[in-house]
C-alpha cells in the first residue's frame, strides 16, 4: 500500500474507533441514567 | 608516565584512545547532561524528568573505561547485550541492567506510567462536551500521520517513520511504547527527542495559540452541562471502552489496559491503591524512566545520522498536532455557533494536563470569566484515548506499506 493511502486510511480507521469508544461511553452513560430514572 | 595517569584515571585516558569524534561527543554530552540538569532545577524543563537524565547523560559519558578483554565501555548499562549467558554475566556487573531489562524492554515503564496517568483522569470531564471533545482529540492526532509520510520520504523505513510519529500524539510513555513495539532500535533517541519537547511544549504552544487565535475568540465564554454521572456509570463505561479497545487493539493491550486500570482505581475509590498509583508507581516510574533514558545517551549511540532527522520531525510532528487541534477546534465553533472555545483544540494534543493548563491560562488571559478548564480536560483525556489507538492501529497495520 502507498504511504499516503495508508496514512489516511489509518488515520479514518483510527477516528472512527475513537467515535465509536465515545459512543459507548455515552451510551452507557445514557443507559444507567434512564434505568435510574 | 602518561599511561600510568590514564591508567589511574580512565575517564579521562579513554578520551585519547578512542576516535576523535566519538571523544568530543563525549564531552559535548557531559556538557549537554549538565546543562539538562540545570534547566531542570531551574524549572524551564521538566524537573521530574531532566534532572535524572541529565546526571545519567553525564555519568554514561564520563565513567568509561577499559573494561575486562579491552573492550571500552561503562558499569551502567549495556542496551545491545541480547545472548543469554551474556545477559546472565552483565546483570551482575552493569548495576542498571535489571532495570533496563526487566521494565524497560518489555514496556513495564511506561505501563506504569500510564496507570498513574489513568488515576489523574477524571472520566466525567470527557461526558460535558463528549463529540466536541473527541472530535478536538481526533484532530489533535494530524501531526502523528502527517509525520509518518514525512518521515518515509526522508528516507525512514515505514516503521521507523511511525514510531516516530507517535511524537504528534504527546504522550511520553507511549511514545515509548510504539518505538519499542515498531522501531527498537531507534527507540532510544525517539524517546529522548520526545521528552526534550514535551518538556519545551508548555514553554513553545502559548506562542502557537496567540498567533492562531484571535483575543476574542480566546475569551470565549462556554455554555455546556456537567451531568450528573453515578460512579456506578462511570465504573462500567470505564470497563467497557477498556474491553472494547482491547478486542480492537490487541498489540495496545498493555497500554489499554494500564490506562484504563488506572481510570477504574479511581472510580471505584479503591484508596490504597489509588495512592500508590498516583505517588509510588508514578514517580518510581518516571524516576527510572529519566535515569535509564539519561544512560542510554552515549556518544555512539546519538552520532547516529539518523538522530538528525528525527530531531526535525519530533518537533514537526507536535507542531502540526497542535495546528490540527487548534483547528478541530474552530471546526466545533463553527458547528456550535459560536458556543466553543477554539483554545480548547490544543488540550486535545493531550500531554495532560500540560496543555489543559496551557488552554485555561490563555482563555483566562483573553477573558477572566473564560471558564473552560473541565472542558479542556475532557479533550485531554481524550487525546491520550485516541493516540492510544493510533499507535495499536500502527503497530497492527504497518506492514502493509510496501
Amino acid at each position: 500500500m502507498n504511504i499516503i493511502v495508508y496514512a489516511a486510511t489509518s488515520y479514518l480507521i483510527t477516528a472512527v474507533i475513537s467515535f465509536a469508544v465515545i459512543g459507548v461511553i455515552v451510551g452507557i452513560s445514557k443507559l444507567l441514567s434512564d434505568s435510574n430514572a | 608516565m602518561l599511561e600510568t595517569l590514564f591508567n589511574v584515571f580512565p575517564g579521562i585516558g579513554t578520551l585519547f584512545v578512542q576516535e576523535p569524534l566519538i571523544a568530543f561527543a563525549r564531552l559535548a554530552f557531559i556538557g549537554l547532561g549538565f546543562l539538562l540538569a540545570y534547566l531542570g532545577f531551574k524549572r524551564t524543563l521538566e524537573p521530574l524528568i531532566m534532572v535524572p537524565m541529565g546526571l545519567g547523560m553525564m555519568a554514561v559519558n564520563a565513567g568509561v573505561m577499559i573494561l575486562e578483554g579491552g573492550q571500552i565501555g561503562t558499569l551502567i548499562i549495556s542496551p545491545l547485550v541480547s545472548d543469554t549467558d551474556a545477559l546472565m554475566n552483565i546483570m551482575q556487573i552493569d548495576f542498571l541492567q535489571p532495570i533496563y531489562n526487566f521494565t524497560f524492554v518489555n514496556s513495564l515503564v511506561a505501563c506504569m506510567l500510564f496507570m498513574g496517568i489513568g488515576t489523574m483522569a477524571d472520566i466525567s470531564f470527557i461526558l460535558a462536551r463528549p463529540w466536541a471533545s473527541i472530535t478536538v482529540a481526533v484532530c489533535a492526532e494530524l501531526g502523528t500521520f502527517v509525520t509518518l509520510v514525512i518521515g518515509y520520504y526522508m528516507g525512514l523505513t515505514p516503521n521507523q517513520a511511525a514510531a516516530v510519529g507517535t511524537i504528534g500524539g504527546a504522550d511520553g510513555p507511549m511514545v515509548l511504547f510504539g518505538s519499542l513495539i515498531m522501531a527498537k532500535e531507534l527507540f532510544v533517541p525517539i524517546s529522548i527527542i520526545a521528552y526534550l519537547y514535551l518538556s519545551l511544549t508548555y514553554a513553545g504552544y502559548p506562542y502557537l495559540v496567540r498567533w492562531l487565535i484571535k483575543e476574542e475568540h480566546r475569551g470565549i465564554e462556554v455554555e455546556y452541562d456537567f451531568p450528573d454521572v453515578t460512579p456506578q456509570a462511570k465504573f462500567v463505561f470505564t470497563v467497557a471502552a477498556a474491553g472494547l479497545l482491547c478486542l480492537l487493539l490487541p498489540v495496545a493491550t498493555p497500554l489499554i489496559l494500564s490506562f484504563f486500570l488506572g481510570v477504574a482505581i479511581k472510580e471505584a475509590e479503591i484508596e490504597p491503591y489509588q495512592k500508590l498509583l498516583e505517588n509510588t508507581v508514578t514517580y518510581s516510574a518516571t524516576l527510572l524512566l529519566g535515569l535509564v533514558l539519561g544512560v542510554l545517551c552515549d556518544a555512539g549511540t546519538l552520532l547516529d545520522p539518523q538522530v538528525a532527522i528525527l530531531v526535525v520531525l519530533g518537533i514537526t510532528a507536535l507542531a502540526i498536532s497542535a495546528v490540527g487541534g487548534i483547528g478541530g477546534g474552530y471546526l466545533v465553533w463553527k458547528l456550535s455557533n459560536g458556543n466553543y472555545n477554539p483554545v480548547i483544540g490544543i488540550a486535545g494534543v493531550s500531554c495532560m494536563p500540560s496543555t489543559a493548563k496551557i488552554a485555561q491560562r490563555e482563555a483566562f488571559a483573553a477573558s477572566p470569566h473564560a471558564m473552560i478548564m473541565p472542558l479542556a480536560m475532557g479533550a485531554s483525556i481524550c487525546g491520550v484515548i485516541v493516540s492510544a489507538i493510533a499507535v495499536g492501529v500502527f503497530a497492527s497495520t504497518i506492514g502493509l506499506v510496501n
